[in-house]
């Protein structure tokens, strides 16, 4: 089945959030991979804008299909994933490690207990 | 909805390969089985199978066969004997397409239409309503299987199972040869841009041959491809796609398709509506454009640099090979200049783009010289 992190936030629309610290890198799930298929553009997302939790950031696409990555949390983006940008493959192969999107700044941790645990998301994504 | 939808003969064998489905003209069909990329490089490095059982298979026979193929056909079938294979569109009174077609001749009185899986009743009502008297027209497509073979080492691996040597068949030739064990139409057609056959049977073989393929495919790397791959490859050799490309509102003059018209023809269905076309020129002309930052989806608008609409996009995909994302389109003429730099917009985002040549890459297909 697909793969599931535990440790990591989830967002109904596919995003995962890892939090460390005040600082969150977000990326799509094995599951939202796996449903683009092979993904050949990644949007660059603007370091410095603020974003609300829900906002699209970015957009990203495959062969098939174009899908909006959402924030899972409100924020400033302070850092973007280049490599992947450049060589979109890794988000495929490897959306849980290199093939993350961008980290942000969380604005309130609060907002944390909207989204879904490794559990919850495993039944969600069933 | 989907009880209506139909299922290809090998639809279990597919499914237990772990073939990803989609809705397609009325089918349920593999989109793909490993991904898209990967199937795709298959057939330009080596090789891939497709079952393209969906397309339809319309026969007509009896005496004139090949001349009433003439007529309702642009393309000169008139001239063709056992074993050639035309590719040609039908069109309408006033000159739109109403498919593109490959056009098998047996003989004089026997003619074999393979058309696009979504036109196959349509295909079959028009013909049938121009249709000459003591001619027959048969539908057989629910029983045929079809596999397209296609690749730099297609030839190397059917001919494992054929004494038959391949290399007489030529490009855009068929012949019935013994393969497989059994007698079958073969051709050394495709719809990917690379060198390959086709290959026609009756259903009841379809799961047995499809197996022995695939497992003597093995040693070639071979992989299972689906419609995914199908249209990222005929895509970057610029072939058209019955729907997106061309249609009824568009004449094979605009959609520089005039390669498939013999206007030497005494007559054929849509002729005259062609050549007031000709004479009045064309008002707008099918283009390849490169795109900047996304994909330009079969929809989008042209735009001109000052966001006028100039066309719009009929297909529109990622090539694997150039690693760039390209398009196809209409724009009105005088639009459509080499290096002309337009846009291109979904109504919310904007990406740039210019236009390019075609076909974004050459076809290596191998014709005679």
């Amino acid at each position: 089945m697909y793969k599931v992190i535990e440790g990591l936030f989830y967002e109904k629309s596919d995003e995962w959030l890892k939090v460390d610290g005040e600082i969150g890198t977000v990326g799509i799930t094995d599951y939202a991979q796996d449903k683009l298929g092979d993904i050949v553009y990644l949007e660059e997302a603007k370091v410095g804008k603020v974003v609300n939790k829900g906002d699209v950031v970015i957009s990203i696409e495959s062969v098939k299909a174009a899908a909006d990555i959402h924030s899972p949390v409100s924020g400033e983006i302070v850092e973007v994933n280049l490599d992947a940008v450049k060589n979109t493959v890794i988000i495929n192969e490897d959306p849980y490690g290199k093939g993350w999107l961008f980290k942000i700044k969380i604005k309130d941790k609060n907002e944390l207990k909207d989204l879904m645990d490794a559990k919850a998301y495993s039944e969600y994504r069933q | 909805m989907e009880q209506n939808l139909k299922k290809i003969p090998l639809h279990n064998i597919h499914e237990k390969l772990g073939a990803k489905f989609i809705e397609f003209a009325g089918f349920f069909m593999p989109i793909y089985y490993t991904s898209i990329k990967d199937e795709h490089l298959s057939v330009r490095e080596r090789v891939g199978i497709f079952d393209v059982s969906h397309m339809g298979e319309i026969r007509i026979s009896g005496k004139d066969a090949k001349n009433f193929a003439d007529y309702i056909l642009t393309n000169n079938i008139e001239k063709t004997e056992y074993g050639d294979v035309k590719y040609t569109v039908m069109l309408n009174e006033s000159g739109g397409i109403v498919d593109d077609l490959f056009s098998y001749t047996i003989s004089d009185e026997e003619i074999l239409l393979v058309v696009n899986a979504s036109n196959i009743e349509k295909d079959f009502n028009h013909i049938k309503k121009y249709l000459w008297k003591n001619l027959t027209l048969k539908n057989e497509s629910d029983d045929i299987v079809e596999f397209a073979v296609q690749g730099p080492k297609a030839q190397e691996l059917l001919q494992n199972f054929t004494k038959f040597d391949l290399n007489k068949i030529k490009y855009f030739k068929f012949d019935f040869i013994e393969i497989f064990n059994n007698k079958f139409l073969i051709s050394r057609t495709g719809y990917t841009g690379e060198d390959g056959f086709e290959i026609y049977m009756n259903k009841k073989f379809g799961e047995k041959i499809f197996n022995e393929i695939i497992e003597k495919g093995k040693d070639f790397d071979i992989r299972i491809c689906g419609l995914g791959a199908r249209d990222t490859l005929r895509f970057e050799v610029c072939y058209w796609l019955y729907g997106n490309d061309i249609d009824e509102t568009i004449n094979p003059i605009e959609s520089g398709q005039k390669f498939l018209v013999d206007m030497n023809k005494q007559n054929f269905l849509g002729k005259d509506a062609l050549l007031k076309i000709i004479n009045e020129g064309v008002k707008r002309k099918f283009v390849g454009i490169e795109i900047e930052g996304g994909i330009a989806r079969h929809g989008y608008k042209i735009l001109n640099k000052n966001k006028n609409e100039i066309g719009f996009v009929s297909s529109g995909n990622f090539s694997f090979v150039l690693n760039k994302s390209l398009a196809l389109g209409y724009v009105n003429i005088p639009h459509g200049e080499l290096g002309e730099e337009i846009i291109v917009s979904d109504g919310k985002k904007e990406l740039s783009g210019k236009i390019i040549k075609k076909p974004f890459i050459k076809p290596r297909v191998k014709k005679e010289e």
